[in-house]
């Protein structure tokens, strides 16, 4: 297989209500990624589209929609769905178009407009459930992973305080990010006291509704030479899909991650991941989620996650700086463009970009990953200098 | 083995809805649009700088070369039936009386146009190539939205 490098990164505001119409946001944020990449749309050879379900936007038929404010326009375009995951797959999408051999440059356009839904995607989600098992309960987002939490929470003995902790650094960290929603200096009590949403998730826990888009430019190697002297590799990819249904597994570990996570990992050559990935942005909808992540990654045991936050491993300046860019929580949600800040993010950060945001030293190897669907599916991208 | 199943009644079945609503906004360029057409009783282009082509309905940026476009301008909203069709059933299969009359109209002087309905017209008398013009609402009535225009009618 061909060596597969990112190139260019862009990524617009987020925020609760943009005036722009999706495709508008994707165009905006192309724009950016290939204007960075020192590109223009006539050296783009394919475009790759990522959005969650059509019903956030209120667009049917997302893909088309968005194609030409994403670059499609005469080109070979697709679009990928696999929910929450969407903006970390995606530019697995692009990294097969290219290792392939069938093109040399792939636009990678992710975008996601959930003020649409009115009066909240709450209403939207009802929908993912199972209308025979679940959905006559009415089941809210919010009590299923409440449901998760608490039983992560149980089977290791962690508490709410240490878990908040992960909320404010990740809405700290989004005051540095010039496209942030929730940045915000807050603390433990702060996320204790705020509304509890349905237990033990309360309102600081969790991310917000947002609009926004990312784009990345990924090419050859042969390409990625001649229009850059900082390429950033994709090291290795991986994808995982566990079942829908609740009722044959554990909710306390997320083994869709880890599997996806060895996939990648396999492929990068990498035998000891905590010493070997720098940099991570793990998918934060919620706090306990980075914890979550981080043991499904592999990136720490069971249950310890809590512990390398308490003692300040994850911060920015920590040994590993976990959710630089501010996360899902602080920079903002938009679903797919979320998972794609976090690509865009490694990517800055590794190429020494980042301006605030950026960690000490050198990283050389930097791991997003995203996670969707009922809690089933894990996407997993590593990229390396 | 099963039986094959003649009458879909015969399957224990239960309503549902997916209940959501949506609020959408009309975009950068599409603002202008609506504006043009609520505020002034006319359409609105914009054109790319770099591939000279027309859009209409406007557009913020150009999908052949990803250029930002130049502001909007307002175009008379006159054209030409490009197609058309004819109605009789709505969407739920039921008759239409009368029937309705869609046509894409070109507009003059874009490389865009619009689909919309036709009117003060008999479907005997429309014909691909008919001048038709914008039947606007009274200032007072219109509130921002394709349905401020009424219908096209032949040109005279
Ligand atoms: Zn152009």
């Amino acid at each position: 297989m061909g060596k597969v490098a990112v190139v260019g990164a862009g990524m617009t505001k987020f925020v609760r209500r943009a005036q722009e119409t999706g495709r508008e946001l994707a165009w905006q944020a192309a724009r950016m990624a290939l204007d960075s990449a020192g590109m223009t749309l006539k050296d783009v050879d394919a475009v790759v589209i990522g959005s969650a379900p059509d019903a956030f936007d209120g667009v049917h038929m997302k893909g088309e929609y968005l194609a030409d404010g994403s670059g499609g326009w005469r080109k070979p375009t697709m679009r990928n769905f696999v929910g929450g995951a969407t903006g970390v797959f995606a530019p697995i999408q692009g990294w097969y178009h290219i290792a392939s051999g069938q093109f040399d440059t792939v636009l990678v356009v992710c975008e996601e407009k959930m003020s649409s839904c009115h009066p909240h995607p709450q209403g939207a989600f009802l929908t993912i459930f199972d209308h025979t098992t679940e959905r006559p309960l009415g089941p809210n987002l919010l009590w299923i992973f409440a449901i998760e939490m608490n039983r992560y929470m149980t089977v290791h003995g962690i508490t709410k305080e240490e878990i908040a902790l992960v909320a404010v650094k990740n809405k700290r960290n989004a005051m540095d990010h010039p496209c942030a929603q929730l940045g915000e200096e807050l603390t433990v009590e702060d996320v204790l006291n705020s509304e509890i949403m349905a237990w033990p998730v309360n309102r600081l826990d969790v991310s917000p509704a947002s609009d926004g888009a990312a784009a990345v430019v990924m090419c050859a190697e042969h390409v990625a030479k001649r229009v850059t002297d900082k390429p950033v590799w994709v090291e290795g990819v991986g994808w995982h899909l566990d079942t829908a249904y609740w009722t044959n597994r554990d909710l306390y570990y997320p083994r869709y991650v880890e599997y996806a996570a060895r996939m990648a990992y396999d492929m990068a050559g990498i035998k000891e991941p905590r010493k070997e990935i720098n940099i991570v942005e793990p998918y934060d909808p919620f706090d306990y989620k980075e914890l979550h992540h981080l043991e499904g990654l592999l990136l720490c045991e069971r249950g310890e996650a809590p512990r390398l936050t308490a003692d300040g491993v994850t911060q920015r300046d920590g040994d590993l700086p976990v959710c630089p860019s501010g996360g899902l929580l602080g920079v903002g949600n938009p679903i797919a463009a979320a998972g794609l800040m976090k690509v865009c993010e490694i990517f800055w950060q590794l190429r020494g970009e980042a301006g605030k945001r950026q960690v000490p030293g050198t990283p050389k190897r930097g791991l997003a990953q995203a996670w969707g669907d009922l809690m089933q599916v894990g996407a997993v991208i590593i990229l390396g200098r | 083995m099963r039986e094959k199943l003649t009458n879909p009644e015969d399957v224990r079945t239960w309503p549902g809805t997916i209940p959501v609503e949506y609020v959408y906004t009309a975009g950068v360029a599409g603002e202008a649009y609506l504006r043009a057409i609520k505020e002034r009783g006319c359409l609105a282009a914009s054109t790319c700088p770099d591939c000279n082509i027309d859009y209409l309905p406007p557009r913020l940026y150009c999908e052949r070369c990803f250029a930002k476009t130049d502001e909007p301008r307002d175009v008379a909203a006159r054209g030409v039936v490009e197609t058309f069709t004819v109605a009789h059933r709505d969407l739920d299969g039921r008759p239409l009386e009368p029937p309705v009359i869609y046509a894409f109209v070109r507009i003059a002087g874009t490389a865009g146009g619009l689909i919309h309905r036709l009117g003060d017209v008999e479907p005997g008398d429309v014909h691909i190539g008919l001048e038709v013009e914008a039947v606007f609402r009274p200032p007072a009535e219109r509130v921002g939205s394709i349905l401020d225009i009424e219908h096209f009618k032949p040109v005279g």
